[in-house]
């Protein structure tokens, strides 16, 4: 028995013992406890980490004269902690204070937390999986589980998440698709066999299997244009439910799209497909579509005044980020794109578990009815603080370090447009996450929040934790940088040469070391000159506006309502809702054609369509 | 306008102060002077009709900033309060506020007669006459209304009074804050009152005297509501 085996007969025993335990008030602490053990598992798996080779399980066993194979390499591993660090604390969080009130709320925790442990344990599997059919069911299970955690919130959350398993299911037929073409080729559902195969194969076919394989995970991603689930179901979701989906889940397709269009086609087969009547390649193409899942979602987080709507859409752009720094192909790049999975789900987590910190104490996530909860809850205000800094990606947090590695590969590959677009892209987060704490935290503080205390510790300590973890691998890049090294030596793609405090580079690295010592010196000499002369008085906010006007807490003068009025008179009539019409054209379409083969098959001969499709399922076997 | 004799003018000379041991603490001094006499922030009150000769001006014509001189958004980054016009009681009540959230050390300038002696509005029962009964006023640029040459003139001297460490009635303020209070409270009505802490900020600046504390301070001690800021709250 391999460790791989310790591992998911942790997560299975955790997925038993918390079914077990569900009604009672100890399933927090059982859920908690079974994550905390295989995070324990998963760093005696360290060494997959730094590039030692695969390991395999020794449960496998065949279905339909198919092997399933279960293997952990260093992809594996690396998805795999970061899968297992924001359950733990999305777990951890969802615990203590939060589950009583969640409780109180006539809601059960412990199915919220058997569905934590339940897609802990399908992404773990899927992480596992070592050939076509064992990713095909893992995908499956991990959509289903997803499907379970969002549903959990019924109303509104119920309709999100059938749209979400609706398209759920939409990628994995054209997945099961290309799986059968796969197939009818090489006759195997081997990683290998594909491998070996892939070269022989026309220009068409490779297509062909991207776009197939590639729309499946593109769905799970939030990929333009399967991006319209995610925010709505995602934001349905209970807290730490959310900040688990937001943080890590929807990483699901990008460990799909590393595994087939990078370790098993090959990016360096995208590039040479040449798209005709044009001058892209495919992988242009795709980094265009990543492009534009940058810029279109976030300018919609932009104007979304429900905090887990912004945080939500900022999931789908963000992944467009890590798309584009892994199809550029180079080391710099591809090392950015797949660091950004970990910083950003750092950053997200943190992001959101504040967010549920104010939703928890105030009762609400709406975006025009908070302000000036700094003097109430600042430790929560620290940690969406450490938060925005990491999204926007700005020094001295983690998130600056994978952006900035993804521009500088987009400059130094030449493709200044995609910089350009990214750029734009960050320009919106930016401004969205300033709108998150500007709104949430600073200005007028509401007459009912006047009593609002600071979360409890159950809800901060995961927080401070992970603001910790922000600013750390921020500090020392080098130690995130590592495994992500060991996922490009494990993928094929060039390994980037970094050090502790960032990329060696002979034209001009990061060294977050020195850059966050600088920065702090400078913070040093501000705050040198604030307390040692020590002149400060502090004033009442409302003694502290000009227009001399007398001013009570019981008006409003902060105007959070309609944020960035003034860029929305420029941009707002670019919003035209172009993806939610083409997707009712596409839903009409289908129940039209529903419609109209129940009738053909209802007036003509019943026996001609079965025959037609027998047939058809007889030439793609054959 | 007997009273007119006892706003202050800049040539009048105040006695030096004792002598200090240190003989570069003058030097520096005479540098923070210097410097704070060439950058002030100007907070413009514009209250009346005054108000049409700053932007000539502040611009590119007669440019005050070439002094130093810039125009501020908010009171507290202020030093300079600039007065423009008639001062209605309504209008009165602002200023004040706006002077107590500025820091120290602050000047105020009255522009127009109407700050003066209310001009036009002598006989308006809304107008208060004299800015000086109400505030410390530094300097008056009078003329209906002053030309932006005068205002920079006035400027200039205020620069100068700056400079030389003559000009400091902010701590008049402090010093006599009972009859300034006095005065405000005649108008206003016993309940007069703003969110600022003078006597505490008196005490802060170690200018409070046997002046800043009267009866007019006890009346507004009884009617005060303090605004106390929001402490930073970990539970």
């Amino acid at each position: 028995m391999s460790l791989l085996d310790a591992l998911l007969l942790t997560a299975l025993g955790t997925l038993i013992a918390t079914l077990a335990t569900v009604r009672t008030r100890w399933v927090g602490y059982v859920a908690s406890l079974g994550l905390g053990l295989q995070l324990l598992v998963l760093f005696l798996l360290a060494p997959l980490g730094y590039g030692a080779p695969a390991v395999t399980s020794g449960l496998a066993w065949d279905l339909f004269g198919q092997p399933l194979v279960l293997r952990y390499d260093a992809m594996s591993w690396y998805f795999a902690l970061i899968t297992l660090g924001a359950g733990l604390v999305s777990s951890v969080y969802a615990t203590g204070a939060w589950s009583d009130h969640y409780r109180a709320a006539g809601r059960s925790p412990g199915w919220l937390q058997f569905a934590l442990a339940l897609n802990v344990f399908t992404m773990l599997l899927l992480l596992a999986s070592g050939d076509f059919l064992s990713l095909f069911i893992a995908w499956e299970l991990v959509s289903w589980a997803s499907f379970l955690l969002m549903a959990l919130a019924a109303g509104p959350a119920l309709k999100w998440s059938l749209r979400y398993i609706t398209y759920a299911t939409a990628g994995a037929m054209s997945m099961l698709a290309a799986l059968g073409i796969v197939f009818h080729l090489t006759g195997s559902l081997n990683y290998a066999d594909f491998m070996a195969a892939v070269d022989q194969w026309s220009v068409g076919l490779i297509t062909l299997l991207t776009v197939l394989f590639g729309a499946g995970f593109a769905v799970k991603m939030g990929i333009l244009p399967f991006h319209l689930w995610q925010a709505g179901a995602y934001a349905e979701t209970p807290g730490p439910g959310m900040a688990f989906l937001g943080a890590i889940s929807s990483r699901m397709g990008l460990y799909g799209m590393m595994l087939v269009w990078v370790q098993l086609i090959g990016l360096i087969r995208l590039i040479e497909v040449h798209i005709p009547l044009t001058f892209l390649s495919l992988r242009d193409v795709l980094m265009w579509i990543a492009a534009f899942t940058i810029i279109l979602p976030t300018y919609t987080a932009l104007k979304q005044n429900d905090a887990r709507r912004l945080l939500a859409w900022h999931g789908i752009g963000q992944g467009g980020y890590m798309l584009m720094g892994i199809l550029s192909a180079s080391a710099l790049g591809s090392a950015g794109g797949i660091l950004h999975i970990f910083n950003y789900a750092t950053n997200q987590a943190v992001l959101l578990l504040a967010v549920f910190a104010v939703v928890y104490r105030t009762g609400t996530a709406d975006l025009n009815k908070l302000g000036g909860l700094f003097t109430r809850m600042p430790l929560t205000f620290v940690a969406m603080l450490v938060g925005i800094i990491g999204l926007a990606g700005i020094p001295p947090m983690n998130g600056f370090v994978s952006k900035w590695m993804v521009y500088r590969s987009l400059l130094s590959e030449g493709m200044p447009l995609l910089f350009v677009a990214s750029v734009i892209g960050t320009l919106g987060t930016i401004l969205s996450v300033y709108k998150l704490i500007h709104n949430t935290f600073l200005g007028q503080l509401r007459l009912e929040h006047e009593p609002v205390q600071e979360a409890p510790w159950s809800m901060v300590i995961p927080m401070m934790v992970l603001a910790l973890i922000i600013f750390l691998t921020g500090f020392m890049p080098g130690i995130v940088l590592d495994w992500v090294a060991a996922v490009q030596a494990a993928v094929g793609l060039p390994v980037l040469p970094h050090t502790l405090g960032g990329v060696a580079d002979a034209h001009g690295g990061l060294d977050m070391i020195m850059l966050v010592l600088v920065l702090f010196a400078g913070f040093g000499v501000s705050a040198l000159l604030f307390y040692a002369t020590g002149r400060s008085e502090p004033v009442h906010q409302l003694d502290n506006y000009a227009g001399g006007h007398f001013l009570s807490a019981d008006v409003r003068y902060h105007y959070s309502d309609h944020f960035y009025a003034g860029l929305m008179h420029r941009i707002g009539h670019w919003y035209r809702g172009s993806f939610l019409w083409f997707e009712s054209v596409v839903a009409s379409l289908a129940s039209f054609l529903a419609q109209w083969s129940a009738t053909f098959y209802r007036l003509m001969q019943p026996a001609l369509p079965m025959l037609a499709m027998a047939v058809i399922v007889l030439w793609m076997v054959s | 306008m007997s009273d007119l004799s006892k706003i202050p003018i800049h040539t009048e000379k105040h006695a030096p102060e004792e002598a200090r041991t240190n003989p570069l603490a003058g030097v520096f001094d005479e540098l923070v002077r210097f410097a704070q006499s060439r950058s002030m922030y100007m907070l413009h009150y514009c209250t009346g009709c005054g108000a049409i000769e700053l932007p000539p001006a502040m611009t590119s014509r007669f440019d005050m900033e070439r002094l130093g001189i810039q125009p501020m958004v908010t009171p507290r980054q202020a030093d300079i309060l600039l007065v423009t016009g008639y001062v209605s009681v309504k209008t009165l009540k602002r200023i004040i506020l706006t002077y107590e959230q500025m820091p120290s050390p602050k000047y105020v300038i009255g522009i127009c007669s109407c700050t003066v002696n209310g001009g036009m509005y002598w006989q308006s029962y809304a107008t208060a006459k004299k800015l000086s009964e109400y505030l410390p006023v530094d300097l008056y640029i009078a003329g209906c209304m002053p030309r932006p040459e005068a205002v920079i003139e006035g400027m200039r001297a205020l620069m100068a009074n700056i400079q030389s460490g003559e000009t400091e009635p902010w701590k008049d303020y402090y010093q006599r804050y009972d009859y300034y209070l006095g005065n405000q409270q005649h108008l206003f009505g016993d309940n007069w009152q703003t969110p600022t802490d003078v006597i505490g900020q008196a005490q802060h600046y170690g200018l409070a005297g046997p002046e800043t504390e009267g009866e007019h301070t006890r009346i507004l001690q009884q009617y005060q509501q303090p605004l106390v800021a929001h402490k930073l709250r970990l539970k």
